[in-house]
Order: C-alpha cells, then structure tokens, then sequence
C-alpha cells in the first residue's frame, strides 16, 4: 500500500474543496494539502451550476434583508446564527473570486452586474453569464495552481475514513488508474464530497453526485442532519432531468401550464402582473413551484411531451438579444437535447432532483461532532438553508464555508501531533480487504443496476414533491430489503486498471445508505415544511413538536436511528413564508408594526 | 509496478482518415505549385537579363501546348491557394470591435477574396494596355 | 412504455492492458430512443450488456468535460452526440486520438493536466487591491475580450484534432494556448511577459501550422485556432523588441 503524509486531506476538489485547500495554503504554506478527487477538479458537479451566486451590493439592500430571506425560504429551519455569518461574508468572497480572475458579466460602468433570483426581495446575485458554476470552478482550480503546498490526488476514490483514537487521522483511497490504494495520513480531514442526488430517478446531477462523504462520516457515528428536505428544481428537461437555470425566471421568463395559464397566480404566489416582480410569480422559492406543478399535474393541467408531463418556460418574449447574451447554455441546451429554439418556441420543463440541503452535521466552524473530521458544501449541513435552500446560496456557500473549513483544519492540524502509525496502518488494511472483497466475491446474485434502479425508483415514488405515510413506509421497506440485496452483488470485472464497476459498487453502497437516511427521516416528520410536504394529514407545519433538526444515526444491521436536535434561533421568529401579493401584504404590515414601535 | 500498460496508436496515414485534413493537405501542397510558378517567372527575369531574343524565346516556349496546360492548373491552383488563404486568416487576426459588434470572420474573408480579384482583374487590363 | 425501440450497433474499441495485447472492437446491439445520446447508449451497455467498459462521464450537459470520444472517427462528446443521427448505421466509438489508451475508452491525461498547469494560468494583478476595496472594474467591452477563451472546459477534443499533437507531444497544444491567452488579454493580468516565454518556444504557437480542426470540433465555440494564431504576430513583434531592447531592461 501506498502511503502519503499530509497535515489536511480535503476529499472532493469541486468549489468548496478547493476553496479549503486554498485556504489552508494561504493560512499557513508550511502545512501540506491533499487534495484528493475522484475525478479531474474541473469535472466536479459545481461545474454544472448555472444562475448565480449571492452577495449583497447594493445600496437599499442589507445583509437584513438576505437574512431575512434565506432564513423564511428555509421555512425557519436553519441556524440564524450561521446565517448571520454567511451572509455577513458572501460579498467577501464573491470579490475574492473576482481578485482571482473569476469572469462576472459586468453592468456598462464596470462593475459586477446583479440579477434578481427565486425567494430573493433585493437583486443580490451575482452571475457569469448563465454558466456561474463553471467559471466559479475553473477560477478556484486554476487559481490552486498557484500553491506548491496543494498536492492533487487526481482520480482517486476514497473508500474509507481512517478514525483511530475517537478521531479522524485521514483516509484509505484508491487510485483509480491503478487499482491500487493509497493510504493518506491526516491530521485534520475535511469533507467536500457534494450532495446525494443520484439516490432519484430523475435529477439535474452528474454520475459522481452520489453521496461518498456523507456515507462515510455517517457511517462513523457522526449524524445526517435534515436528510428528508430534497430540493426539486422546477425547471429541468423531461427525460434528462438537466437543469434550466433559474436565470430564466430572474430575466423575465414565465410558466405556462397546457392551456397558456401562468398557473403560479393560482398558488399563492400572485398576481401574475406587473412581471417581472421579485418573490412573486416565476420568482418565488422552488419548493413552492414545485408544489405547484404536482398540483397542476393531478389536475391534467400539464403538457404531454415524449419524456413525460412538463408545463412550458417561456422565453420568447426576451427576445433574441437578450437570449443569446445572458442565457446562451440554455438556448443551446434546448436545441441540442429538444430541438427547442428558445427564441422562437417554449421549453418543455418539469421538476427534478437537485440538491440536498440536508447533510452532515457540523457547527458554525464546520467541525463534525468527530474530532479533526470536517466538512463543507453541499455534502454539510451547516445550517443555512434550513428546510428549503434559496438560489444562489448554494455557490456562495461553497466559498463562504469551504474557506472557514480551511481556516480551521489549518488551526487544527497545526495544534495536533500525529497519531499511532500502526493503529493506522492496521485500520487501513482491514478498509482495503473491505474494498477488495467486493471485487473478490465469487458470483454474486445482484446485479449493480438493476438495485440502483429499483432504488431510484421507489425513492422517487415515496419522496417525492408531496409525500404520505403509506408510500414513505414502503420506500423504508424497500430501502431496507435492497441493503440486505446488497451484500451479494457481483462486480463481474475483476481487472485493477480502471475498473469503473468496483468503483460503481462501492458508490452503490453509498447510496443506499445516505437513501436509508432520507427516506427514515422523511417518514418521521409528522408535519409539513419547506421541501418535506405531506399529504395524509400532516400538511401544515407543526413549529410546536418539529421546530428541530432530524438527526440521522446509522446502525450497523438495520435502519438508522433518527432523534431530534434543536434550532438556532435568534433574531427571526417562525412567521408565515408569504409570496406574491400576500408577502408584500406581509411586509407592508411588518413596515407597519414598526412604525407603531416607534 | 502497476499494471498500467497505457497503449498509443500509430500516427500513420492519420491525413488519409478524415475529409477535413485531406483539404488541409491539398491547402498546403498548393504552395509546392506557388514556388513551382515563382521558378517559371525566375527563368523569366533570367531570360530577359540576357537580351530581346532570348527572352521572345522563353515567351514562346509559354506558348506550348504542355506549357499552356501546366498554366491552367496553375491558376486552379492558385484559386485554389487564394481561397484557403483568406480562409484562414480570420484565424490569425485578434478581435476586431466596430460600433459595439464584433467583425465576423466570413467579413474578413470576403474582404479578402475582394481584393484579390480587384487586384487581379486590374493587374491583368494594365499588362493587357501595355500589350496593346 | 412498451413501444418496439430500433436498434442501433455501437461498435467500442476495447483495451484492457491486463488482458490483451492490443485493442480490439467489439460490437453491441443497444435498442435506443430518439433522445438517446451516445454516452446514454455506453451507459447501456454497462448496465446491461457488458459491466467491463470503462469510460469517463458526469454532468450528461456537454460542461464538465469528461466524455469526450471519437465518433465516427471524429472527436466529439458523448452526451452531446445523438444515435438517432447515425442510425441505420453502426457507430463507432473510440478513445480521443493522440493519446495514449489506458482502458477502454479512458485516454492518459496526465500531459494536458501538465501543460495546463504550466502556463500560469491565474490571474497576476496589475495592481494590488484589498477586498474591501471591492471588484476590478472591467467593462463589458473589456470582459468580451476574454469570455470566450474562458468558456474552455477541457475537454480535449482539440487535442485530439490537433495533428501537429499527435506527431509531436511536446506541442503545448490549442486548449491551453487558448487558456494561456485568456490570461493574457485580462485587463486585470500583469503576467504577459512570464507566459510570453511559452507562447515564443517552439513547443509554443510555432508548431502550430492553422490546419485549424480544433475549432471546428471544440463544443464550446473557445476558437483555440485563433488563439494561437493570433499570438504568432504577437510572438514575432516580442521577438523583434526584444532584439531591439537593451539587455537588462525592465518589462
């Protein structure tokens, strides 16, 4: 076995992977980095992202009012205090960016140029054309060339976390052009492994996006946090499940059902017009949009397409300029994947998964309840999104936290003395006969996809947009019998040279495990919030017995335990999430109430 | 030692296997026929440095059969080479602004092509007038 | 849905260094729809067929760079090629060209990554600046400039139409030139003259000879041919000052 010596392995090298390494090395040049990644940094799933990221610039907009914003789009779930910090620090990081080269569309002046985006009252999100992710990423990984104390791991799978002594001392990878492992000592490990997407049928994510860090932190003991809030995105191509950026709405685009309604105006997010208007309309919070279009669906509402029911984006009236300048991935996607000119017909689109708000616990600081583990991005739970994730965050988020990991993994690799070389060699050793008898098996009964299959199908039957007691149990029991199915699979390639299906193997186990966590969490929430919505008699939500975090526990033989954590709230007491004319009705009384105060 | 073997493939005939480079060597064996027709035009100003009759000589070896078919698939190949010259040129040209819009390639190239058939066209009245 | 699909025949050159020699093709049968990508027909064939293929893939949106293929003899991306667009013929689909074949249709892509990391590619300031103090102002005219350099997602396709790479692997090639350009036309970059050493090499724009197949396969419109080429003039005007500065000048 290979071994390697670092003072902080990052696992993922997407946006917030390479912030944290960044941040070590800017910390402290003396510490080195391994910055390991399954795949090449620049093939992360942050590449995907598209509308923008968030940081409060203008004049009559206040780091209040996006407070304000996050903490009600998240439905009140989420730690106000690590909210106060984000977005105290997302403009910072948004102009470090920008310092490092990072191509913001700019306004005629000069400066970076801001839209509007879903559930956001002030425009505060800043956007690279309509491929923010992509310039985000390649900004962070070419800028980590800089730093001679980075060292890549590039293409090498971690399969286990190596915890010695009640903490976690580094990682047992595999190098994926070899078939061989690599085990790399740590004294601060920070996770950045990005969400658990591909646990759905249909959804906006890449192959990678299935859930490596979380499954290995949880399967440490340390709790997934909030796992039932799935964030649907409301515009994404039937079939495919590939994301329509938000940017569409922010620049004017409208939602039309089968029978050219701007059905939205029906849900409480009304009225339709003067459009464009912030938080109302096409501009409200994702969950409620897709809240919306399941109703329309059960209503025949919905358009029929080859790739199943869809309702249409209209863009047509943005005209062919604005199309090509500010959306040009969007045009281009539409044609190549539907034969759909934007400019001239509506896009064909539907809600798929795409991305988790929930994830592994972690503090303000980032720190796992595990010593020396930490983690940040979408793989975390750190707080901000609570039960409803607002667009754009997430981007800011990867830089805001991904460097407060950095900062202090450094700290604490600085203040840790390395641990026990042979505990840690004989850790690593039972992780790699682990791994190895996966492929060693001989003639095992299940097949990798067709258990992937039936997983992604019962969860997108049981957790979906509007869930009920009944199909969430069934989606347990499956969930629980495909576990079991599990322990037999075959991986029929037994080469060590790029053997993508001992790879897919491992992954699969993964999934299952983050999938059990979802949907035991899903099934125990009696009430209705942000992204978890129920339709069996817990369809309002319930701030009495569930203002708290679900908390997922992994058991060895069986399914997880799930209790409950509280909430940090400190300036935004639960109020009603009101959009459209009811939310500036909302506001107005608010303005109101305050006048009277004083 | 891994068990890596990483395996290249040979690069020969690589200009056979794709119509696009077929063109791009036809592109740039035109040249061969350019120095072929610079050669042709050396022996010219040789011939004429050496007096009135050598010189009527070499004009009327231009005039054989052989000669005028060797000229006409000169010419072909210098449309040719023409052509594929302000083809490419755009290629080597920075961008160019004007009024807020950038100047397309296609504009280049036509520019081009333009001003080397006006050239040509005037080059060819005025050796014509001098004839005359 | 029980709609009798077509059929298409995928042929996949296959390579397994622990088990043959040399490559060799192998032919699929994969039932297909209207949609379906290449790569979704690969993910068929791994699923259903044959589990042993390996081949890179992620974000299925032609942004992340990984599947790129040559198809038909010509280097595109998987996700973003279409079956229905080959049918009744087979498909053939191979490992990028002028790499060396790892596995299947995995290509060693260590030389890129090198070359990429050798150009710099980062931004020098001209001039300091707190984060306080805000965003560089770059106008929009400015930020034209470089946008489209920038949209680069390496994929390598260009290298596996550059021939002039494929004879001679020390050439940096047309993705990173174009990168290292991107830089270079930064209103915010102060590091011209560093990467300008690259650019003037010989392993730099000057093996470059404009066959030009690089843009014409690149999915994103990056237009690598011109970025090298553009930098040709601006390589012989450095060389030229160059001779006519006194040594020891400053930048």
């Amino acid at each position: 076995m290979h071994v390697f010596k670092s003072d902080v392995a990052i696992v993922g090298a997407g946006g917030a992977g390479l912030r944290a390494a960044i941040a070590v090395a800017e910390a402290d040049p003396s510490l080195t980095v391994a910055l390991i990644s399954k795949v090449y940094p620049m093939r992360s799933h942050t590449v995907a992202a598209e509308g923008g990221s968030a940081g409060v610039v203008q004049a009559h907009d206040s780091l209040q009012h996006h407070f304000d914003d996050t903490v009600s789009g998240g439905d009140w779930l989420c730690e106000q205090d690590a909210v106060d910090y984000f977005v105290a620090h997302c403009t910072e990081e948004m102009v470090q960016l920008e310092h490092w080269g990072c191509p913001w569309s700019r306004k005629d002046d000069g400066h970076v140029d801001i839209r509007a985006f879903g559930g956001m009252k002030i425009e505060r999100t800043w956007f690279a054309a309509d491929k923010t992710g992509f310039h985000m990423l390649h900004t962070l990984f070419q800028t980590s060339i800089k730093y001679p104390s980075i060292k890549r791991f590039d293409e090498y799978f971690c399969c286990d976390l190596i915890v010695e002594d009640g903490r976690c001392q580094g990682v047992l990878a595999i190098g994926i052009g070899t078939g061989e492992f690599t085990l790399i000592h740590a004294k601060a490990v920070i996770i950045a492994t990005g969400g658990v997407g591909r646990v759905f049928r249909q959804n906006t994510n890449g192959g990678i996006v299935t859930g490596d860090g979380m499954a290995l932190a949880y399967r440490y003991g340390v709790p997934l946090r909030d796992m039932e809030f799935i964030q649907y995105h409301p515009t994404c191509l039937p079939g495919s499940g590939l994301l329509i950026t938000e940017a569409c709405r922010g620049e004017g685009g409208i939602m039309v059902n089968k029978d050219g309604r701007r059905y939205l105006q029906d849900y409480g997010l009304g009225p339709a017009d003067p459009w464009p208007r912030k938080k109302a309309m096409e501009l409200g919070p994702r969950d409620r949009l897709c809240q919306a279009f399941w109703h329309e669906e059960q209503s025949g509402r919905t358009i029929a397409t080859a790739q199943g029911q869809a309702v249409h984006l209209d863009l047509r009236h943005l005209g062919e300029k604005k199309l090509h300048e500010r959306l040009p991935q969007i045009c281009e996607m539409a044609e190549a994947f539907l034969g759909v000119d934007p400019v001239y017909a509506p896009i064909p689109v539907r809600p798929a998964v795409h991305y988790t708000m929930g994830g592994i616990q972690v503090d303000i600081k980032t720190a796992s309840p595990l010593p020396g583990l930490y983690a940040a991005g979408e793989c975390s739970s750190i707080g901000i999104h609570g039960a409803n994730r607002l667009g754009s965050n997430s981007l800011a988020e990867l830089c805001v936290f991904g460097k407060v990991a950095g900062s202090e993994a450094a700290r604490f690799a600085r203040s840790t003395a390395a641990g026990n070389s042979t505990t840690i060699e004989r850790h690593a050793d039972a992780a790699r006969q682990r791994a190895m008898n996966l492929v060693n098996r001989s003639k095992g009964s299940e097949r990798i996809a067709v258990l992937r299959n039936e997983m992604a199908l019962s969860m997108e039957r049981g957790c979906g947009i509007y869930r009920n007691g009944t199909d969430m149990q069934a989606t347990c029991d499956k969930i629980d019998e495909l576990k079991l199915r599990y322990r037999n699979v075959e991986v029929g390639d037994k080469s060590s040279v790029w053997n993508t299906e001992w790879l897919l193997a491992i992954e699969l186990g993964y999934l299952l495990d983050v999938a059990q966590a979802i949907a035991y969490s899903a099934l125990n929430r009696k009430e209705s919030r942000g992204a978890h919505q129920r339709l069996d008699g817990f369809d309002q939500r319930d701030d009495a017995n569930y203002l708290k975090h679900s908390l997922a526990h992994y058991a060895d033989a069986g399914p997880p335990r799930i209790d409950y954590g509280p909430v940090a709230i400190t300036r935004s007491q639960p109020g009603t999430r009101a959009y459209g004319a009811a939310g500036e009705q909302a506001e107005r009384d608010r303005k109101h109430g305050e006048a009277i105060d004083e | 030692m891994s068990a890596r073997r990483p395996y290249m493939r040979p690069m020969d005939g690589w200009w056979r296997r794709n119509p696009f480079f077929i063109r791009y060597m036809i592109r740039e064996a035109t040249a061969v026929l350019v120095v072929a027709y610079a050669t042709v035009l050396l022996f010219g100003v040789i011939r004429l440095a050496q007096g009135e009759s050598a010189y009527d000589a070499w004009l009327a070896s231009l005039r054989s059969p052989w000669s005028l078919a060797f000229h006409i698939v000169l010419l072909a190949n210098f449309v040719y080479h023409t052509w594929s010259w302000f083809q490419i040129m755009p290629k080597t040209m920075p961008m160019i602004v004007i009024r807020g819009k950038r100047l397309q390639p296609a504009v280049i190239t036509a520019a081009g092509l333009l001003a080397a058939a006006v050239a040509s066209v005037g080059l060819l009245l005025l050796t014509l007038g001098i004839g005359s | 849905m029980n709609e009798t699909r077509k059929v298409i025949a995928i042929e996949v050159l296959r390579y397994r260094p622990e088990l043959d020699n040399k490559p060799f093709f192998q032919t699929y049968q994969v039932p297909f729809t209207e949609e379906m990508s290449v790569l979704q027909g690969l993910l068929y064939i791994k699923d259903e067929l044959d589990s042993t293929l390996s081949f890179r893939w992620s974000c299925r949106m032609a942004i992340c760079g990984s599947c790129g293929a040559m198809i038909d003899g010509v280097p595109k991306l998987g996700c973003h090629t279409f079956l229905r667009d080959y049918y009744p013929n087979k498909v053939r689909v191979e490992p990028l060209a002028h790499f060396p074949i790892e596995r299947d249709l995995v290509v060693g892509a260590d030389d890129f990554i090198g070359k990429l990391e050798r150009i710099k590619p980062y931004i020098v300031p001209k001039e300091p600046r707190t984060l306080a103090e805000g965003e560089y102002l770059q106008t929009p005219a400015q930020l034209e400039r470089i946008l489209q350099f920038s949209s680069c997602i390496n994929c390598m396709l260009c290298y596996a139409a550059c021939p002039q790479y494929g004879l001679d692997p020390a050439f940096i090639g047309p993705g990173v030139l174009a990168l290292l350009h991107r830089y270079n036309a930064d209103s915010r970059d102060a590091a011209r003259a560093e990467r300008m050493e690259l650019v003037n090499a010989e392993e730099g724009v000057w093996s470059c000879t404009a066959v030009g197949y690089c843009s014409e396969v690149c999915p994103k419109g990056v237009d690598p041919a011109n970025a090298v080429n553009q930098n040709k003039t601006t390589s012989a005007v450095d060389y030229f000052v160059n001779l006519v500065r006194p040594k020891g000048a400053g930048r």
